[in-house]
């Protein structure tokens, strides 16, 4: 008798040095053809220790640390992680700070989501739409770092408030940019909604239903491009969310195309509370005192990074130096769900339905001093920088 | 569901479950509940689940020092602005400590880095290999626990200022 021929499955490994993604994760996908059978996911080439590290630094040192948990979303690791210890140590940053924090999130979600835009149209062989989102994104980069004095890593926040007040310079600047970007993004929103070719990669592709994004963990846009309504600004406010309330954004489709609107939508509601924010910051001071030991205890502080709930447990032992700091971030959810998501569909599709979580990339800093006097460019070095730092901070020269 | 209707289903499943279960509320929006033995664990995670306070935003592993013997699991459900924590404590030598994967996929990534990170053992978890540790990490070294100060962390030092 004639043995009937055995199906072999052939494996693709993708990663660490992925091609696509810029960032390191290892895939293994397992085809059938064309078509996905199993896909599995490894992390940790980027692990660096730091939920370890923080037990040995200093409440003010780990804020440093954790505002470099991620290279795009810094601002809202920082601010999960201040609201927690002022939380323990019973302080709460006066309400100009927290509508300050607001501002700087919401400004920094608008980087994020064009940043991601640009990425993922670059997936779909889209150049045209990455050149021209990355383009209109250093609007936002050049008003934040007029407003902190940094494009990435902007060290907005410190325990008790914020570094940086906003003047009216500032003011005008992020108004000019917002309506410059507003037009913009309408017309991407027209974009990924008609382009006949694009809509080929994201119409129907990667569906994620609203019961499957629950039961899978999703949060976030992903999540929200599901129906599902959850979003921590809108359940549990943090910072200044109940003076400043924003509107939750929900779609159905739960496919590609969902994600792009979902993003694109929340971008106008930024603008929205973006200029609100600018119109009624609450006088007074921008930090309150923080003790540098934090009583002993336990807090959660949740917020709503770009890309989902974030989520920060911290523990005080009653010194100058946590016990214990745990983070969630969103990408873990989105990525071990969308890894399940990936069956049955093309493998071409694979890269498109992992952008369309939006994993969280690394982004390079860059340090560079403009000379007013002659306009030259200098950058500085690490030691140089850091002098300068106790120079200004202290008044005094080394 | 409103934060506050979330904490006192939390409050009352905690009284009325088969062994009275520890409940404190060390803020309003949270609730503690201490469970007293693993087999409480996916019951009561079912229980918050079909009561619809079903999101579980992580994991924590704490390790309360070598002295203890123990190391604490901490399952944080939240509805709202309700965090209804479920605290087990299991011994730090040979923990076996049921999965909610299979009742809770999502919960899969957070055990995986506990077992790793702690040393803890999840029964009925299907991947067991490493997520974020390096494949060649050595046996029966767990990272996140207080006895364990690899070298690298030596240049750290005391806090300065």
């Amino acid at each position: 008798m004639e043995e009937s021929p055995k199906t072999e499955l052939f494996t693709v490994p993708i990663g660490p040095q992925h091609p696509a993604l810029k960032e390191p994760s290892h895939f293994r996908i397992t085809v059938d053809g064309e078509v996905v059978t199993d896909a599995f996911v490894r992390l940790g080439y980027a692990h660096r220790g730091i939920e370890k590290a923080a037990e040995s630094r200093n409440w003010v040192r780990n804020l440093y640390l954790f505002e470099r948990v991620c290279g795009i979303c810094s601002h809202i690791h920082a601010t999960a992680y201040c609201l927690g210890v002022e939380r323990l140590a019973g302080v709460e940053a006066p309400p100009r700070a927290q509508a300050i924090r607001v501002l700087v999130a919401e400004l920094e979600r608008v980087h994020s989501h064009l940043l991601w835009l640009g990425v993922a149209a670059h997936e779909a062989g889209f150049d045209t739409l990455f050149m021209y989102s990355w383009r209109d994104r250093e609007a936002i980069m050049d008003v934040l770092e007029g407003l902190t004095g940094n494009r990435v890593n902007y060290s907005a926040n410190v325990l008790g408030g914020v570094k940086n007040d906003v003047d009216a310079a500032q003011r005008d600047a992020i108004l000019r940019a917002i309506d410059g970007l507003e037009g913009r993004s309408r017309h991407y929103l027209d974009v990924v909604t008609t382009d006949a070719l694009f809509l080929q990669r994201t119409r129907g592709i990667g569906v994620m239903t609203r019961n499957q994004a629950e039961v899978m963990g999703a949060v976030g846009p992903t999540a929200r491009a599901s129906g599902v309504t959850r979003d921590v600004r809108v359940d549990a406010p943090y910072a200044a969310y109940d003076r400043f309330p924003i509107m939750r954004i929900v779609e159905t489709g739960g496919d590609l195309e969902a994600r792009f609107v979902v993003r694109l939508r929340e971008l106008f509601e930024s603008y929205r509370l973006i200029r609100f924010l600018l119109d009624n910051l609450p006088e007074g001071e921008i930090r309150g005192r923080m003790p540098r030991r934090v009583p002993e205890g336990e807090t959660i502080s949740r917020v709503e990074a770009p890309r989902g709930e974030l989520f920060y447990f911290l523990k005080s032992n009653g010194s100058d130096t946590p016990e214990r700091v745990k983070v969630r971030t969103p990408t873990i959810y989105n990525l071990t769900s969308v890894v399940k998501l990936v069956v049955g569909h093309q493998l071409a599709d694979v890269p498109m339905i992992l952008a369309g979580i939006d994993p969280c990339f690394s982004c390079n800093d860059r340090s560079v001093q403009l000379d007013d006097t002659d306009g030259r460019t200098r950058v500085w070095t690490w030691e140089q920088l850091r002098r300068y730092s106790l120079e200004v901070e202290h008044g005094r020269s080394l | 569901m409103p934060t506050e209707k979330a904490i006192e289903i939390g409050r009352e499943l905690a009284e009325k479950w088969t062994w009275r279960l520890e409940a404190r509320q060390p803020e309003p929006n949270r609730l503690d509940i201490v469970l007293a033995s693993p087999a409480d664990l996916v019951p009561f995670a079912v229980g918050l689940r079909v009561q619809r306070i079903g999101w579980l935003a992580a994991i924590s592993g704490l390790d309360p020092g070598p002295e203890s013997g123990k190391i604490e699991l901490l399952y944080h459900f939240c509805q709202a602005a309700a965090i209804i924590t479920l605290r087990l404590m299991v011994p730090r030598q040979g923990a076996v400590v049921p999965t909610l994967s299979l009742i809770i996929p999502s919960a899969e990534s957070s055990e995986r880095e506990i077992a790793e990170m702690f040393g803890v053992t999840f029964d009925g978890l299907r991947a067991t290999g490493h997520l974020y540790l390096p494949d060649g990490w050595p046996e029966e070294t767990f990272p996140l626990r207080k006895d364990c100060t690899p070298p690298a962390l030596a240049g750290a030092g005391p806090s300065v200022n």
